[in-house]
């Protein structure tokens, strides 16, 4: 049984689909992220695919502050997206806030609102650091038949 | 008994397996057109397993059903094929999870879906008199409708029907969801109304539907390996370049108008048929 | 007296006498619906106790002392004198000039023509006409029943406050009676009578509910039709004066003439029957006929009257086996079935999408009765019997539909699943037991193709004709479960009577199609005598020849499996999360509502693709005409 379920999360960490949603950001990091996507950096060699739909999505990868505006949706769209899922803040802004972190529409963060994965640091971060990002996210996919915390 | 037992096995497992091998090698061979590595082989399979084991979410119950029916339908005319039994009769099948993939997709009200289902019913529009000139060549010239007598045929069918060839290749290039006729749905990178046709469906319900394809892909390669059934080097060579030549137009082509779909599929492709037909009938 | 003659009586008779004490103690819906229900038994019973007795020939001489050709020419005379009282009731000069036209050649036949004996062996009773009894008797009766709450709710709604039921089903069951005699005699002028006697009947009924538009269409199928009555007598005449008989099968014996004169009498007697199927170009008058009341739309318009054109071709077919009448015929009926088809595409009436594709399905029929070989012959009979069942089952849930929501348009029956589930799941095992394997008009289908393909014309037509039922099809299924997300399953609550008929025709229709093999066996191959030699072995339940084979028993059995698989996972969805559907904005927690520009909710609406353009019936309807003038002007030109 155990093998099974072992089996089962390396397969699912082997074809992460992917859902990129703006809350808000400048543009920089959707930019580097969109070249993630092209044939220079080729995700497609992890099994990344790009889709449309939360509902089929197993990776929600989001940029910029959340505002006040945007939280409802980033919260809807997350849960959309049918579990196991996983969520990679980009960007200082997503980390934080970034620099706008004190503006009165800015939440400060996707932690905020829905529960984060991994964090990718930078403004933006190079899409090697951003590649680099997803897959350590993926490791926790690997990790979930094992107890763990949120 | 087991002859037939074994046959059917050999179907239910050759769709998946065979289907999601030319999946994956189609993923990797467009990578490679377009200047990137691509992912393994196995890819396609590794997408469906975790399709299956995601939670499951619908937005309408009657998609699980119709889901269940496609594959139902497609697995069947697979196993049908390899029991060699009546062409026509294959086809009708094949036919019956198609029209519960549209049904399934229409009982979203999202207008993604019902505009994508609606587009693969003009897309089936396409392709369907197609196909079934092209079952009525294999019978002018073999005189049956039954896969085991056209496999018997001692000459290479593709002499006498190369025009019908070509009218199954625009079926096939429709059937396999390439540009640029990949209206309804499409592979990964090159979606157009979020998933068209299959925008509501997830989870395991999107992998039945994938599998589903695969099985599909298997028949109508099935199909055009009676064009050359006389040499095993002959169907490969067949198979590989007609493959190829599909991701090639799929890569270099881009997404037409329905109406363009129609228009043009229908004229060059009953123009072809009717042409070789003639010739059939002459002959 | 011999128990098959008692039989015939009573399926001819038994309806006349149901209908004339309709009429007289009708006006209480106890007595009513009593005497509609009593006549549909003894018609149910009449008809299965006749099973065992096909094929018989009787001589029918006189009956009860009057000379039976003498009274059937009278009864002909006093109709066609009723026909012409309606056209001058309304002045319709064409109805008029046709009444007057068919008296004048009917006396013209009864005291010029007529010299030498009049046939005696009159009652011809083979497994075709067991066919269309079976089918007459029991869907009509079926129908019949559910046009009992079906009228009673059509006057509530329409506030009719004195009953018109009484001539309602006086003329409904009359007409049952008037099919029965149509299909058991052979003797050409009761045909005719008969004939004459079903375009009365939908004239009445097409016209009952008395409305500018009801009238104005009723009108219209009374002189198309009449147009084919007056082909049918001339047809007659021809055929007397070639053969000097008017035995129907005396007159077909001797088809090795195949002369000039000869065909043309066959082709005159097609056009009738075309007429009678509205074919195109008479197709206007099935159309206009949808603004009657659902159950005479699904008993006259879809299952039986229109099944008199093509039991009449397929009786002469072997009349005119191997010449050109017979090809021509083949290719208009494969271009009525393209053209039909096209038509439906571009309706979103419901009615008038059933109309044309039940005349796109008649089309080909015709078309196969024109191949004329023993595979085409066997189709055109599993597809007259199978699309008589489904296709009244549809008609009659579409009528049980409209009355509930008010409309017969398919955008207004969006997501009807909510509101009607077991009729909308009724609906849609309709559609897919039109159009699937391993359903029996599918079978039919595969059967005439396979016949067909070494007919360029024909297949050509009909592949394409085929691709397009597919899109009106699954266009009006997918809309009827287009429903936001579907709870639990909570039947709605309709009259008895209705889920008695639906019931019964949507049972019947999956187990008939299950025996198609054995129905073929009992039923078809003892009717194909020379030139056509039964062309397929039952093999274990499936179909199978030389060149093709179609497991109908295996298919089913799997198809059973796949069933309770995919009702199993239906059942598991239940349990699983709903998620709204992709909309274009954000989700409001209402499946289909989204807020919009300003914040505000929106309704997220969606429409078919009815392809108006280009399939729309103002579109195609010249054109349709013209290639249909063409054709028959091929055939009765070519008959020559």
């Amino acid at each position: 049984m155990q093998a099974v379920k072992r089996f089962i999360n390396r397969l699912r960490s082997k074809s992460p689909w992917l859902l990129h949603f703006d809350c808000g950001s400048c543009n920089g990091c959707d930019i580097e992220i969109l070249a993630c996507l092209t044939p220079l950096y080729d995700v497609e060699r992890f099994g990344i695919i790009h889709v449309g739909n939360p509902l089929h999505a197993d990776l929600l990868l989001t940029s910029g502050t959340v505002n006040h505006r945007n939280k409802k949706v980033l919260a809807n769209l997350y849960s959309q997206m049918p579990n196991p899922k996983i969520v990679v803040a980009i960007g200082a802004c997503g980390v934080s806030g970034g620099v706008f972190r004190e503006a009165y529409n800015v939440v400060g963060g996707i932690d905020k609102v829905i529960p984060v994965d991994v964090y990718v640091p930078g403004c933006p971060p190079k899409p090697e650091a951003m590649i680099d990002g997803v897959v350590l996210g993926l490791q926790k996919l690997l990790g979930l038949n094992e107890q763990k915390e949120a | 008994m087991t002859r037939t037992a074994i046959l059917i096995a050999c179907g239910l497992v050759a769709g998946p397996i065979i289907g999601g091998l030319v999946s994956g090698m189609d993923r990797i061979l467009t990578a490679r057109m377009q200047s990137r590595i691509g992912p393994p082989v196995l890819q396609p399979f590794y997408d469906v397993v975790k399709l299956l084991f995601k939670e499951p979410l619908v937005v309408n119950v009657w998609q699980a059903f119709c889901a269940y029916c496609y594959i139902a339908a497609a697995s069947i005319s697979v196993v049908l094929f390899f029991l060699q039994s009546d062409l026509l009769l294959i086809f009708f099948v094949q036919a019956v999870g198609a029209v519960f993939l549209v049904v399934g997709a229409l009982s979203s009200t999202s207008p993604f879906s019902q505009i994508g289902a609606h587009r693969e019913l003009l897309q089936i529009l396409s392709y369907e008199p197609l196909l079934v000139l092209v079952v009525v060549g294999f019978y002018l010239e073999t005189g049956s409708f039954k896969v085991a007598d056209i496999y018997a045929w001692q000459h290479p069918l593709l002499l006498k029907l190369p025009f019908l060839f070509i009218v199954l290749g625009y079926a096939l290039t429709i059937k396999l969801r390439k540009s640029p006729f990949d209206l309804s749905t499409c592979h990964h990178a090159h979606q157009e109304l979020v998933k068209g046709l299959l925008t509501d469906y997830s989870g395991p319900f999107l992998a039945l539907t994938e599998i589903g394809h695969w099985f599909e892909v298997v028949l109508l390669l099935g199909v055009c390996t009676l064009f050359w059934a006389t040499s095993w080097v002959g169907m490969a060579v067949l198979l590989a370049g007609t493959y190829f030549l599909e991701v090639l137009v799929d890569n270099t082509t881009s997404r037409m108008t329905w109406r363009w779909m129609l228009s043009y599929v229908w004229g060059v492709g009953l123009t072809l048929s009717i042409v070789n037909l003639i010739w059939l009938h002459q002959g | 007296m011999d128990i098959r003659a008692g039989l015939i009586a009573i399926l001819v008779l038994a309806p006349f006498g149901g209908a004339i004490l309709c009429a007289v103690l009708g006006a209480s819906r106890v007595i009513r619906s009593s005497i509609v229900l009593a006549t549909g038994a003894v018609l149910i019973a009449s008809a299965l106790w006749l099973i065992p007795l096909v094929p018989f020939r009787l001589p029918a001489e006189s009956f009860l002392g009057l000379n039976l050709h003498t009274l059937i020419q009278a009864a002909d005379v006093v109709l066609l004198l009723i026909i012409l009282y309606y056209g001058l009731k309304h002045k319709h000069l064409v109805i008029v000039a046709l009444a007057v036209l068919q008296l004048l050649l009917t006396s013209y036949l009864e005291f010029f023509m007529l010299k030498g004996p009049l046939p005696v062996e009159r009652v011809f009773c083979d497994h075709l006409s067991l066919m269309m009894v079976l089918i007459i008797s029991i869907v009509g009766s079926i129908i019949c029943y559910q046009a009992i709450p079906y009228m009673e709710n059509h006057e509530h709604h329409y506030h009719i406050l004195k009953s018109r039921q009484p001539r309602f089903f006086f003329v409904m069951l009359l007409f049952l009676g008037g099919m029965n005699g149509l299909v058991l005699f052979n003797d050409l002028t009761f045909i005719y009578f008969f004939f004459e006697v079903t375009t009365l009947c939908s004239f009445l009924l097409i016209g009952h509910d008395r409305t500018a538009i009801a009238t104005r269409n009723a009108l219209r199928a009374l002189w198309m039709n009449s147009v084919g009555g007056a082909a049918f007598i001339v047809g007659i005449i021809a055929a007397y004066h070639e053969t000097g008989t008017l035995e129907l099968q005396k007159i077909l014996a001797t088809s090795g003439a195949g002369s000039g004169v000869y065909l043309l009498a066959l082709a005159l007697l097609c056009l009738a029957s075309f007429v009678k199927s509205a074919q195109f170009p008479f197709q206007s008058w099935l159309l206009g006929a949808m603004v009657a009341p659902t159950p005479v739309s699904a008993l006259l318009h879809s299952s039986t009257m229109v099944k008199v054109g093509i039991y009449l071709v397929l009786r002469l077919a072997p009349g005119f086996n191997g010449t050109l009448l017979s090809d021509s015929v083949a290719v208009f009926g494969a271009f009525s079935f393209l053209a039909g088809a096209a038509l439906a595409v571009g309706q979103s009436n419901g009615k008038k999408v059933l109309a044309y594709s039940t005349i796109s399905n008649l089309g080909l029929i015709f078309a196969c009765a024109g191949l004329n070989t023993a595979e085409a012959m066997i189709a055109a009979m599993l597809l007259l019997a199978f699309h008589a069942v489904v296709k009244a089952m549809l008609f009659l849930s579409v009528g049980a539909i409209e009355q509930h929501i008010a409309s017969r348009d398919i955008e207004d029956m969006r997501g009807l699943y909510a509101v009607m589930p077991l009729t909308a799941l009724i609906t849609v095992s309709g559609v897919i037991m039109m159009i699937m394997p391993p359903f029996g008009v599918l079978l039919s289908k595969w059967m005439a193709m396979e016949a067909a393909a070494r007919n360029l014309y024909v297949i050509v037509m009909v592949a394409l004709g085929s691709a397009l039922t597919v899109i009106y099809w699954a266009r009006w299924a997918g809309t009827l479960m287009s429903d936001p997300f579907a709870g639990r399953f909570r039947p709605e609550h309709q009259p008895v009577l209705t889920w008695l008929a639906l019931g019964p025709l949507c049972v019947g229709g999956g187990v008939m199609s299950v025996l198609a093999p054995w129905l073929y066996t009992r039923m078809i191959v003892p009717m194909l005598a020379s030139p056509y030699t039964p062309a397929y072995m039952n093999k274990a339940g499936s179909l199978e020849n030389v060149y093709g084979t179609f497991a109908v028993l295996p298919l089913s059995v799997v198809a059973l499996l796949g069933l309770v698989v995919a009702v199993i996972a239906l059942k598991r969805a239940f349990h699983a999360k709903i998620a709204s559907p992709y909309l274009s904005g954000i989700q409001t927690g209402e499946p289909s509502m989204f807020l919009g520009p300003m914040n505000q909710p929106v309704k997220a609406e969606a429409k078919n693709y009815y392809l108006d353009t280009i399939f729309g019936e103002a579109r195609l309807t010249d054109w349709v005409n013209l290639g249909g003038g063409i054709l028959l002007t091929l055939i009765l030109g070519g008959a020559l």
